[in-house]
């Protein structure tokens, strides 16, 4: 099982890499941009996701937005971002790729020029309903802000959320954008990927066609941050307008690939994935003590995240919940973790690796798996890499890591309740400032 | 040479599509085994779909259908639940269940080495699963904790109410997940007469496709569901044929205080899947709200900035489902979204209807981007569950691009005319109704009701 690619690197320094899928008369355009809310300062926070909206507005030589086009050619297209990266993406059928390469490379070329005050001011607009529909609207909603803010040290580019916070998207100026971009969205800081029914020689021939001529100049330095990062136990209470309590529990944890990543991965998947986890099944099929359990290693360039979080069934504190986690991760530090649950894990990792091979396009598709591997390791090679991590993963190095790093006193645990109802948090729990 | 970009570069024809070939075949219990050989990577899919839906739980029984869907994998035959999931585990798959308004789907993925033993589990757990008194006392609290819960999700309660003011107590009028005051009443009886009538092998569909011939796949579902029986007699099948309310104008409102936005559904009951107008509908509705590039999404969004995103759809079932613009719009402009909102649908009906570059842009958006629907064996599996549920003729997928381009302006005009109805649309927001209501009132939208949810 692996993922063949060709990587060719341009004298601008764009990594161009092809990979070849002849399943579907499609073809994925996928740009990463190694720039993410880590690359932002205090006062401005949100701002890589308010630039990311201004590159779909148009560009110097199509001002007619960048959908309308790629639309008409009937692309599928999207991007995100998040701390880390920025990524855009479409999928055309394989007849529209000078199409969707010309519009990119447009965008990566020759943005300014179609930048307005106008669009500028209508897409903060529609950040600020998107961060009110996701986040202040939303039950639990601002809890994400609560736990980073925590977590990490006021100035540390993880202590915020990607879409930022109101006063600074409301502060940020036109002016600025013209700088980020020319900061951060030169080729030598992009990563390009084609991937489906097309032949790599061409592809490469068209991709130097229309991006070699975009100068820029060297990639940004990498955003140092001091380490290692420590937290003594903190308790927080939100309370929100939610008919359940419910408990986040947040640990620091090992970066994204780095040592003990992919054992936490396997260790959330053995804790909550599926009705025989152990977590599920202790918390709400056994004791009822909870409705629902999730657990994840959210895991990043700089440093990752583990998270527990459960909702409290009506007659129950976060507290009780608290209680049978702690048990629970006992357990897992004291090796006891069967090779059955192990294996379960594993095989539907493997699965979930296996899959990921048969869509090109889109949001973890190969195409977005080789830009990832691409930005972050320096190798789109890292498939098989990635999933041996998995396959050499043990018990006992899930328990040595569990040990080192998911503490009860080095974590961050946020019980958000129904208003007026404190006394289902966690005991001493202090008011957290979130807006 | 230097790119040209005087001029967007143009897009060579599309590649030709044609969707593989399906094969259908009885098996002696009556069961349908149909499947399509992709062979990209070691994975199969399958699809087993039950053609009862929501919309035939009996009165007073909403929730019913979906909750019995939710049981099946609590334990089956020999095995307890929590065995079921290991073996499952082991396998390296998961159930999804899917339970909609007119059919329930069951699906699994998995790798090809482990589908015989993985179809198995499924046939198990359709024919014989255990309800357990223990199972169903859980399961159906949780679910009342869960729908307490959605009663702060501005989302998912403008669905609830919009589908009961558009239903009433009709067969649509409930989403699939139910009603507390019918899920409290629900006893086992009532999980097992409603699978005695739903789960029948003679009824039901199973759709495989990936890593296999139709040779392979027909021999792994007879062997996995060739025993599969049907458990005691159909009973009394429901009588109420599902129709929507007459049509009228109304506004109703689950007063959200100090809400940040306004959740916000508008629309009015309008067709059924087997539609004589499904094409030129569903290319005007590309072009009204469809898409990105559609009038109602440039028009709140990119030139007002009032949300995130808006859209129009066509909810095609099986019986007439509704028209309707769904968006959330910052709390201070609630009413003039709403204005918007209707503007735009009596202009593209009256006042300003599509124009021909309108129309072109939205049927190549249907036609050039259809291939990518079907990469994938789930995207197949699921495809092909649509084709069975509206009895869609087998060349239906590769016809779906001629049909599209085939539309013509007038089409779209005798559509608009006779399907959109701007004069008789309920209006479903879920906000702050201390501030918006001199908005609606400025408007014209007075005396809001609120609504008061089963």
């Amino acid at each position: 099982m692996n993922l063949p690619f060709i990587k060719h690197t341009l004298a601008n320094g764009l990594d161009v890499i092809v990979h070849e899928d002849h399943g579907c008369p499609i073809v994925a355009v996928n740009v990463w941009y190694h720039v993410g809310s880590k690359n932002e300062r205090p006062g401005r926070t949100g701002f890589a996701h308010l630039f990311e909206h201004l590159m779909f507005e148009g560009s110097q030589h199509t001002n007619q937005g960048y959908f309308y086009p790629l639309q008409q050619a009937g692309a599928e297209l999207n991007g995100s971002t998040n701390a880390d990266r920025t990524n855009y993406w479409e999928v055309v059928p394989s007849s529209a790729l000078d199409l969707a390469l010309w519009m990119e490379s447009d965008r990566m070329g020759h943005l300014l020029p179609a930048l307005t005050r106008e669009k500028f001011e209508n897409q903060r607009d529609v950040v600020l309903n998107e961060r009110r529909q996701n986040y202040e609207n939303r039950p639990y909603g601002m809890v994400g802000m609560a736990t980073m803010e925590a977590l990490y040290p006021v100035d540390h580019p993880y202590s915020w959320m990607t879409i930022g916070r109101i006063k600074d998207l409301q502060a940020a100026e036109l002016d600025e954008v013209r700088s980020f971009f020319k900061t951060f969205y030169g080729p030598a800081n992009a990563s390009l990927t084609i991937a489906g029914d097309v032949e790599v020689d061409k592809v490469l021939e068209m991709a130097e066609h229309y991006f070699e001529e975009i100068s820029g100049g060297p990639a940004p330095p990498a955003v140092e941050v001091e380490g290692p990062l420590i937290c003594d136990e903190r308790r927080l209470l939100i309370e929100d307008r939610v008919e359940l309590p419910r408990l986040y529990l947040a640990w620091h944890s090992p970066q994204l690939f780095g040592p003990g990543d992919a054992e936490l991965d396997l260790l959330s998947d053995v804790l909550s994935n599926g009705k025989a986890s152990r977590l599920y099944r202790t918390l709400v099929h056994e004791l009822r003590l909870a409705t629902d359990v999730s657990v994840v290693q959210s895991s990043r360039e700089l440093s990752g995240v583990f998270q527990i979080v459960a909702t409290a069934a009506p007659g129950h504190t976060l507290r009780e919940l608290d209680d049978v986690i702690s048990i629970e991760l006992e357990r897992v530090s004291a090796d006891e973790l069967t090779t059955d649950e192990l294996h379960r894990s594993l095989v539907q990792i493997e699965t979930s690796f296996v899959c990921q091979l048969e869509t090109v396009g889109g949001f973890g598709g190969k195409s977005d798996q080789l830009n990832g591997y691409n930005v972050v390791v320096n190798d789109p090679g890292y498939f098989e890499t990635d999933l041996s991590r998995y396959r050499n993963a043990t018990s006992a190095t899930i328990a040595r890591i569990s040990r080192d790093h998911l503490s009860d006193r080095q974590r961050i645990a946020v019980s958000v309740v129904p208003i007026g109802a404190t006394k289902l948090a966690l005991p001493d729990s202090v008011v957290a400032e979130v807006s | 040479m230097r790119v040209d970009r005087s001029r967007l570069p143009e897009v060579e024809p599309d590649p030709s599509f044609t969707f593989p070939s399906v094969c259908k075949v009885i098996l002696p219990n009556g069961l349908s085994v149909w499947s399509v050989e992709h062979r990209k990577i070691p994975v199969v899919s399958c699809l087993l779909l039950l053609p009862g839906g929501s919309a035939e739980d009996p009165m007073g029984q909403a929730g019913v259908t979906s909750l019995t869907a939710a049981l099946l994998d609590e334990g089956c035959g020999k095995r307890s639940g929590l065995e079921l999931h290991r073996l499952l585990g082991r396998l390296g798959t998961q159930l999804n269940v899917r339970v909609g308004m007119d059919a329930t789907t069951l699906r699994l993925t998995m790798l090809r080495r482990f589908s015989n033993k993985a179809l198995s589990l499924l046939a198990e757990l359709v024919g014989e699963p255990r309800f357990e008194l223990e199972a169903f006392d859980r399961l159906r609290k949780l679910r009342l904790d869960r729908l307490a819960q959605l009663r702060e999700v501005p989302a998912a309660i403008a669905d609830r109410a919009f589908a009961h003011v558009l239903y009433r107590d009709q067969p649509y009028g409930h989403l699939p997940f139910g009603t507390e005051s019918a899920i409290r009443r629900l006893t086992r009886d009532d999980i097992v007469a409603r699978h005695s009538q739903a789960y029948r092998p003679s009824e039901a569909i199973v759709i495989l496709a990936g890593d296999a011939t139709h040779a392979e796949f027909e021999q792994m579902a007879g062997e996995a569901f060739g025993d599969w029986k049907a458990v005691g007699t159909v009973g009394q099948q429901s009588e109420r044929i599902p129709h929507g309310e007459s049509k009228r104008a109304s506004l109703v409102v689950w007063d959200r205080p100090q809400a940040a936005q306004s959740e916000l559904r508008i629309g009015h009951v309008a067709v059924a899947r087997n539609t004589p107008d499904y094409f030129p509908l569903l290319v005007m509705n590309t072009a009204l709200g469809g898409q990105f590039t559609s009038r109602i999404n440039l028009n709140l969004r990119e030139a007002k900035g009032y949300t995130y995103g808006a859209q129009s759809s066509f909810d095609f079932r099986r019986e007439p489902g509704p028209f309707s613009v769904q968006t959330s719009v910052h709390t201070d402009v609630t009413a003039n979204a709403i204005q918007e909102v209707l503007g735009e649908l009596h202009a593209v009906r009256d006042g300003r209807p599509l124009t021909d570059s309108e129309i072109v842009h939205a049927k190549r958006t249907l036609t050039r981007g259809y291939p990518q629907g079907f990469e994938t064996a789930n995207q197949i599996v699921r495809g092909l569950a649509q084709l069975a549920l509206h009895d869609l003729p087998h060349d239906h997928f590769t016809q779906f691009s001629p049909s599209v381009t085939a539309v013509q302006s007038e089409d779209i005009v005798r559509v608009t005319q006779t399907h959109l109805d701007p004069l008789h649309l309920s209006t479903v927001v879920v906000g702050d109704l201390t501030v918006i209501k001199d908005g609606l009132h400025d408007i014209g939208l007075d005396a809001p009701e609120k609504i008061v949810l089963p």
